[in-house]
């Protein structure tokens, strides 16, 4: 009744199933590539330069900065360009401040004023407060595999779990190897799209990947697009840590 | 008999002197109402025209071509040179007085408050012209040009626990379209005519807003006032020519009456007004349609006796016409003059709206004044006159279509 598999057949199937044990055994869930992505974007400590580059409707304009990191909550920006020269945004325990100099005080951005633009750019303060920790907020699900721009690519969905975030879905691309967010869709819980990131050029620093130039495009303004380039990158170099603090802000 | 009917239909008046005092009664309210409603228009409309020269447009403003077109994205980048078209407007004999001003909108923070104000950069020594400063300031002093100093409307400063020496930071979107914050010392607190700059305005020096917003050199409108006479309109087209022949630049230079869509449905409005006068008259005039149809059954036996012995209908509409005319001549007469000495009293005593109008967001002011108008007066006379006797026409007109034979069955 019964055909008797050859010998041959039977190393075949065998091969076969050797090579699928591995991807069986090793394939990623959801929460571990967004996991994997938070801790391969996340250094102790970093210093960049570079410069943000919005193109509305009225036409284009660049600003400098120099951004200090420490850690996934800590960060500083100043600006260097002639119109913002001065200016600084300290973002610390998810409070954010801005720093001007004519200013005798200290500004804290909150509730609705976090949706303003940064430099009327396409990035709101909300953006710049987003914390590495995706998951403490969303609830991640693998949609698919699938490749962009040449690399292949998880696709997730992140669902918010609560209203306090800046975006309650967001859709990502994330490199299967080097776990860089090649492309983000943020939406609301109805699906109506609200901005777009994509990365057009990338940097290694060791081994890791990052964004060099992100194109971000608020879907809620006409004709606007946001162009952050990344000039130079340091990382884990030895800051003080008082850099972070509002006294120093103001110094 | 022709000269004989009004003495007759004037003294019929007095045969029913109750119903003919109730019937004038109706037509002197109707008549003090609508006297006093234009009155309170006309001293809404010349408010209003004073706020927006002084306040808002000046009787020309002159701005950047596109300025308008982006309006809702504070484009204070396309502003105008002030310096360069000072001197064009110095040379223009029709111009009376000009000054720069930036409006800007701006967050003001207080400790962990905020705040949302209306920004204004002013040339206080150019302002004089426009606003009479020291009549309004009620607190303090005017802001020095150079520093940072603000002066602050006074429902903004008590709403905010505010007052002179406290120091506010203002957050604003720059020339640049980047965002600046300065802090500003209040020196001066004033008292606006108008509710929206009570509750939401700050002044500072043209030169400060300008450092402040990245304007350097540059306002964001340029306000004009004009010679006696001179017609805005074809001033503000002759100004633009000469900008744009002088300096190459276009701008958006419009008269006051275009700029102000509330002014001009203020205007149309008031044409809507007279047709509700008109109603008015005719709802006034239902009491006298009442009383000559009531006179006309009543007198239906006289009326009978009057056919028979030759008299025509149409003299007998006429009877009943003159009567109608007679009472509503006295009881607009009467109506106009209690609204004439109405409008007048509180044209100077004024009549406060300030909690009507707060939180709202129109260039009327808080103390409205209405104004007399002998003309006024005597057109809403002859309109309550005419719309009122032609009232009783349509009564009128029934008398002289009864019978002899049919009103003698009344004997």
């Amino acid at each position: 009744m019964y055909k008797k598999i050859s010998r041959l057949q039977k190393l075949m199937i065998l091969t076969i199933l050797l090579f699928c044990i591995p991807s069986i055994l090793f394939a990623l869930s959801a929460d571990e590539i967004i996991g994997e992505m938070d801790r391969l974007s996340t250094f102790e400590t970093t210093y960049s330069t570079g410069s943000i580059q919005t193109t509305d409707r009225f036409g284009t304009k660049t600003s400098q900065f120099k951004s200090w990191s420490q850690g996934e909550k800590d960060s500083l920006i100043e600006f260097t360009s002639k119109a913002e020269r001065g200016q600084k945004i300290l973002r610390t325990e998810g409070s954010l401040y801005l720093f001007y100099p004519d200013a005798e005080q200290l500004i804290r951005m909150q509730g609705a004023a976090l949706r303003q633009s940064m430099l009327g750019s396409d990035i709101s303060y909300e953006d710049m407060t987003e914390e590495k920790n995706t998951l403490d907020n969303y609830t991640a699900k693998l949609e698919r595999e699938e490749t962009f721009k040449g690399n292949a690519c998880f696709v997730l969905t992140l669902t918010a779990k609560s209203r306090s975030v800046a975006y309650p879905v967001q859709k990502i691309w994330v490199d299967k190897q080097s776990f860089l967010v090649w492309k983000a869709e943020y939406s609301t819980a109805q699906g109506r799209l609200l901005k777009v990131m994509e990365v057009l050029e990338t940097f290694k620093s060791g081994e890791r990947v990052l964004p060099k130039q992100s194109k971000i495009e608020d879907k809620m303004k006409k004709n606007s697009a946001t162009l952050m380039t990344i000039d130079s990158f340091e990382a884990n170099p030895h800051l003080d840590r008082s850099i972070f603090t509002l006294e120093n802000l103001t110094w | 008999m022709m000269t004989k009917l009004p003495k007759i239909a004037f003294r019929n008046i007095f045969r029913n002197l109750r119903r003919s005092i109730l019937s004038a009664v109706a037509i002197a309210v109707s008549a003090m109402s609508i006297v006093m409603l234009f009155g309170l228009l006309a001293g809404m409309e010349a408010d209003m025209a004073n706020n927006l020269q002084s306040y808002y447009t000046g009787e020309v403003r002159i701005q950047h071509a596109e300025f308008e077109k982006y309006k809702r994205y504070n484009p204070l980048h396309l502003g105008v040179d002030w310096k360069s078209i000072e001197p064009i407007l110095a040379d223009n004999h029709q111009v009376r007085a000009a000054t720069a001003r930036i409006n800007f909108p701006a967050n003001m923070y207080l400790g962990e408050k905020q705040h949302g104000v209306m920004g204004v950069g002013a040339d206080f020594s150019s302002e004089e012209a426009f606003i009479d400063f020291p009549s309004i300031l009620q607190e303090g002093r005017l802001p020095q040009e150079g520093k940072n100093e603000i002066l602050m409307g006074f429902a903004l400063a008590r709403d905010m626990q505010l007052g002179l020496g406290d120091k506010v930071t203002l957050l604003s979107t720059t020339a640049t379209r980047g965002s600046n914050a300065f802090t500003f010392e209040i020196v001066g607190i004033a008292g606006f005519p108008v509710a929206g700059l009570n509750a939401n305005s700050i002044w500072a020096p043209i030169d400060r807003v300008q450092k402040f917003l990245g304007m350097d050199g540059q306002t964001q409108e340029i306000l004009l006032l004009l010679e006696d006479g001179a017609d805005e309109k074809q001033t503000a087209i002759q100004i633009a020519n000469e900008i744009e022949s002088k300096l190459g630049t276009a701008t958006d230079t419009r008269s006051w009456t275009e700029l102000n869509m509330f002014y001009g449905m203020l205007r149309i409005a008031k044409i809507a007004y007279y047709f509700i006068a008109m109603f008015f008259f005719v709802l006034g005039s239902t009491v006298i349609i009442n009383t000559t149809m009531m006179v006309i059954f009543e007198r239906m036996r006289e009326i009978g006796m009057l056919s028979a012995l030759g008299m025509h209908g149409s003299e007998l509409t006429k009877l009943f016409l003159l009567e109608g005319f007679f009472i509503s001549m006295i009881g607009s007469a009467v109506g106009v003059i209690i609204g004439y000495v109405g409008t007048y009293y509180m044209g100077k005593v004024g009549l406060n709206f300030t909690e009507a109008f707060s939180g709202m967001d129109i260039e009327i002011s808080s103390i409205l004044y209405p104004q007399t108008s002998i003309l006024t007066a005597l057109v809403v006379w002859a309109y309550a006159v005419v719309i009122s006797t032609l009232s009783t026409f349509i009564p009128s007109r029934h008398a002289s279509k009864i019978q002899p034979v049919e009103a003698l069955r009344y004997v």
